[in-house]
């Protein structure tokens, strides 16, 4: 087993970043302050393309120690820093024309601040304060912490991370406060799920990073260094340091780099212990005692990813049928086949395997983690698609759950409800494409379908989905133009604007909200479509159709003579080139289109069952 | 390495500069990134290198390369 020390030592050999990862997993926060520096400077000795990126910190205790520790999981993770820090105690101060905040324009922006910066009360014991007392503090520091983001978010571009720095000390009641009926815990719990209500409600693109768990993670009396703080107020020691800065930086990285979207799984000595090949399914380690224990712990701990939207995906060299078995037999399997939104086990290379999966899934190989206990495996993968993220399991088993832990690329900044659902629907794809490999022609399957269309108009709702099509839809996007949630709000408001959208269900499930038209000019004759887009889940149903037919009823219903519209080409979306034309649009100029609806008659569509829904009125 | 030597090593890595500016008798006046905050740092390295935990009051002190090496002759076995 390896120690801390050897750990530091093959690190310190690594030839390259992605091999002193390698060495340094998992990542455990206690590598002393020399050997960060020392790897440090090694990284900054290889030759690599360093993504440069901006971040600020604003703050009110001291933070300029954690420089070196920023460098350092910066060029951990790939990039070369230019950090600002505002001056000590400078808040809005560094909101004013000129000021250095402003003129570095950051990619993030940090504010480490203190509970005691929310309302001066603070500065005393919560449980002197009377219940009535401490409710109008809890009001005053949400009103405190909300203005002071809301300058911020008008002020700077990027994301906006606030964090309160925790406390020193355990609870003053001390262990009995669980007890207390006005416990000081409570009252930062439900404090934090306030302010994470107003972030996700009114300011977008601002999260709360909870230190308080960074605490529980490493101790409170291993995350700071009182002497540091009594002479200089930073509050860190070097395993704080490191774990505050290790946690903060996933920021960046998820803004920059590739988003997951599918974890791919090897099975042999993954999620099960053995080789199902050579120890049939009674041989593997797979159960209630050590070492199958250990798998079925880390299969948990998968469905806990799972819930964060990451697809799971299965890439084994096996015979189809001994993977079968386990997953539908197996009485201790955790993971089965509904689990998993790919399955590829044959005898072809992995880096094939990785492929296949990746066009199965219609996403991206940068998009996935690839994990496997064989280093000849990932080194395959590393070698033949270094856009994968490939995580070997680590040498002692009891941490095998524990190893997708400091990927930092699986923390997610934003959770919708497709992203939930995300497996659900893909194991509703398998069945519909079975539906369709057995109807005899596509009007039979589309009908079998059963197919309704609900068609919601200006609606609040779903700001964050509606966001994410607009970022992520590449192909069936008729101009992609890129919205922020604060924009969506935007035009949602405007009544010049109309921002529509579908979800559609059918007789296998719900596919959740996959498309979107947004049309301005809608105070004048002629309304123009800014964006038109379809999720590729649903293409193929003819969905695109009957949307645009209710749409363009609808425009008419509000007095629009005629509706104008662009296809904007790009490298991804050549196949909707034609789509205006196919819909009785006439071209007035290359790539522009136009449709007079004085002489237009709506299409009768018996495929799709087509509902609208406007808030605060009856569909109709 | 004797006591000096890892002293410079520590020197040079936390202030980012290179080791031919740390000689025995060296000051933190002589070198601009050992700024009040920078010196924390270094205590830190100090400390993590030499497996040892400095008062607060030596923390303070021990501002200059020969009061390190003083601390640590009385303090530490040599390496």
């Amino acid at each position: 087993m390896k120690s801390r020390v050897d750990q530091v030592k093959l690190a310190l050999q690594a030839p390259a970043r992605l091999d002193m990862i390698e060495a340094l997993s998992p990542r455990q926060p206690d590598l002393t302050f020399p050997d960060i520096n020392r790897l440090r400077r090694q990284l900054e000795s290889f030759e690599e393309e360093w993504q440069p990126v901006k971040i600020a910190v604003v703050h009110t205790y001291t933070t300029e120690l954690l420089r070196p520790y920023w460098t350092f999981e910066a060029l951990l993770q790939g990039f070369a820093l230019d950090l600002y820090e505002a001056p000590y105690g400078m808040t809005l101060q560094e909101l004013r024309p000129g000021s250095g905040l402003l003129t570095h324009q950051p990619d993030v922006t940090f504010l480490l601040l203190q509970w005691e910066d929310l309302d001066p009360r603070l500065v005393q014991p919560l449980m002197a304060l009377p219940c009535v007392e401490r409710e109008k503090v809890a009001e005053a520091c949400l009103e405190h912490l909300h203005r002071l983001l809301s300058e911020f978010r008008q002020a700077l571009p990027g994301l906006l991370v606030v964090t309160l720095l925790p406390r020193f000390f355990g609870p003053e009641l001390g262990d009995y406060d669980v007890m207390a009926p006005d416990s000081e815990a409570n009252f930062r719990s439900v404090f934090k799920a306030r302010l994470a209500a107003r972030l996700r409600d009114s300011l977008p693109a601002v999260y709360f990073n909870d230190l308080d768990t960074l605490t529980e993670e490493i101790g409170r009396l291993h995350m700071f260094d009182f002497r540091l703080w009594q002479i200089s107020r930073f509050p860190f020691s070097v395993s704080g340091a490191q774990a505050v800065t290790r946690r903060l930086f996933c920021y960046p990285v998820l803004l920059k780099q590739s988003e997951i979207k599918c974890i791919a799984l090897d099975a042999d000595n993954t999620i099960w212990g053995g080789i199902v090949g050579e120890d049939g399914p009674d041989g593997i380690a797979l159960g209630p005692d050590y070492p199958g224990s250990v798998y079925i712990a880390f299969q948990r701990r998968l469905l806990e990813f799972q819930q964060r939207g990451f697809l799971l995906a299965l890439c084994s060299k096996n015979n189809p049928q001994d993977v079968m078995e386990i997953l539908t037999d197996h009485p201790h399997q955790v993971l089965r086949e509904e689990h998993f939104a790919s399955l590829h086990v044959n005898w072809q290379p992995k880096p094939d395997n990785l492929r296949n999966i990746a066009r199965d899934l219609n996403i991206g190989l940068e998009s996935f983690v690839f994990v496997d206990d064989s280093p000849h495996e990932c080194l395959a993968v590393r070698r033949q698609l270094p856009q994968v993220t490939v995580v070997k399991t680590p040498e002692q088993l009891a941490y095998l759950p524990f190893c997708l832990d400091t990927v930092p690329l699986l923390e997610i900044i934003r959770l919708t409800d497709e992203d939930r659902q995300r497996t659900v629907l893909y194991a509703q794809e398998r069945q519909r494409r079975q539906l369709a490999a057995t109807s005899q022609t596509l009007d039979d399957y589309l009908t079998s379908l059963q197919m309704v269309m609900t068609i919601g108009l200006d609606d609040s709702r779903h700001i964050a989905r509606i966001a994410q099509l607009t970022q992520k839809t590449n192909q069936f996007n008729l101009t992609t133009r890129r919205y922020t949630e604060d924009e969506v709000q935007q035009f949602i408001r405007r009544p010049d604007w109309l921002v529509a959208q579908f979800s559609l269900t059918d007789i296998f499930g719900d596919s959740g909200l996959v498309g979107l038209a947004f049309f301005r000019g809608l105070t004048t004759k002629i309304a123009e479509v800014d964006t038109f887009l379809m999720s590729c889940r649903v293409i193929g149903r003819q969905a695109e159709t009957a949307f645009l037919n209710k749409l363009l009823y609808i425009l008419e219903g509000r007095n629009i003579a005629s509706v104008q519209a662009t296809y904007i080409p790009t490298a991804k979306n050549a196949m909707v080139k034609d789509f205006w034309p196919q819909h009785g649009f006439v071209a007035t100029a290359p790539d522009t289109f136009q449709i007079d609806l004085t002489r237009w008659t709506p299409l009768e569509s018996s495929l799709i069952d087509v509902h609208v829904h406007m808030p605060g009125h009856e569909p109709f | 390495m004797n006591h000096f030597e890892t002293v410079r090593e520590l020197t040079a890595l936390t202030f980012c500069v290179s080791p031919d500016q740390i000689a025995p008798e060296t000051v933190q006046s002589e070198i601009p990134e050992w700024d009040s905050l920078g010196h924390l740092n270094l205590m830190v390295a100090i400390e993590d290198a030499f497996n040892i935990t400095l008062e607060i009051e030596d923390m303070t002190r021990l501002t200059s390369v020969p009061a390190i090496l003083d601390y640590l002759k009385t303090t530490c076995t040599s390496h």
